[in-house]
């Protein structure tokens, strides 16, 4: 049984006092964690940060039955809902006019100097070395803020090509950047 | 249904499919254990999207109006 969560059938008078409660648990467990990671995606946006987490926590709160999972877990799993709460709300927005294209890998200018441009540089090194078929379901998908159908019908192959692809593609990548030292 | 664990991790999965997997993942070891393994990977690739913005006081391209 999750530790943070556990042992709290029958203490509370309603429903709702429970509710609220785990709510504020899962706010105080995962709360500051989950809006600093949160914040690196929303660039200087605080509040959509805030709203991110809020939603994400409310999410967690009503599948409750995975807090049950181990703390890795858990954490792993919140941070997947976030990442796509962040995404379709760049969809929302990017879906007005005036799109900005993405830059190609190639093109991308890094800055000297700064650690953000040398793990940049790490990361573009190692999509470049995947395999062509690899590394452009990638591109086409997360980088385009892309769904699978979406970038299956830009590629023009099926949408179970491309999660395959994916599914390989990602592996591949994530070996790379271990083997770098990069990832986690 | 494995396989799609790396777009749901990328969060690129289409709505129906994202449903279904979510249900998926509740009995699958297998891919929790792929999900705890790849779930910070999307922020390593994010570094590209930061990385193209001149500075940082320009916002990320995605937002740009
Ligand atoms: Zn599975």
């Amino acid at each position: 049984m999750c530790p943070v969560l556990g042992h709290l059938d029958g203490r509370f008078e309603s429903a709702d006092a429970e509710a609220e409660h785990r709510i504020a648990v899962l706010y105080q467990e995962f709360g500051g964690p989950l809006l600093r990671h949160v914040r690196k995606s929303t660039g200087n946006d605080l509040q959509w940060a805030e709203d991110v987490v809020q939603e994400t926590i409310v999410r967690a709160w009503r599948n409750s039955a995975r807090l049950q999972w181990e703390p890795s877990l858990i954490w792993a799993w919140l941070l997947t809902v976030a990442r796509r709460i962040v995404i379709d709300g760049r969809r929302r927005r990017s879906a007005r006019p005036q799109e900005v294209e993405p830059p190609e890998v190639d093109m991308m200018s890094v800055p000297d100097g700064s650690e953000r441009a040398l793990s940049a540089m790490v990361v573009a090194d190692a999509l470049r070395s995947l395999s062509e078929e690899h590394r452009e379901v990638i591109e086409q998908t997360y980088l385009r803020d892309r769904t699978i159908s979406e970038a299956a019908e830009i590629l023009g192959i099926p949408p179970g090509t491309v999660k395959s692809r994916l599914y390989y593609g990602i592996r591949a990548l994530r070996e790379l950047l271990r083997d770098k030292g990069v990832a986690g | 249904m494995h396989d799609e664990v790396a777009a749901y991790v990328l969060g690129v999965l289409d709505e129906d499919d994202h449903e279904a997997f979510e249900r998926h993942l509740d009995t699958c070891e297998r891919c929790q254990a792929e999900l705890v393994a790849l779930a910070e990977l999307p922020d390593q690739l994010d570094e590209l999207r930061h990385a193209s913005s001149t500075s940082d006081d320009d916002p990320p391209m995605s937002m740009s109006h």
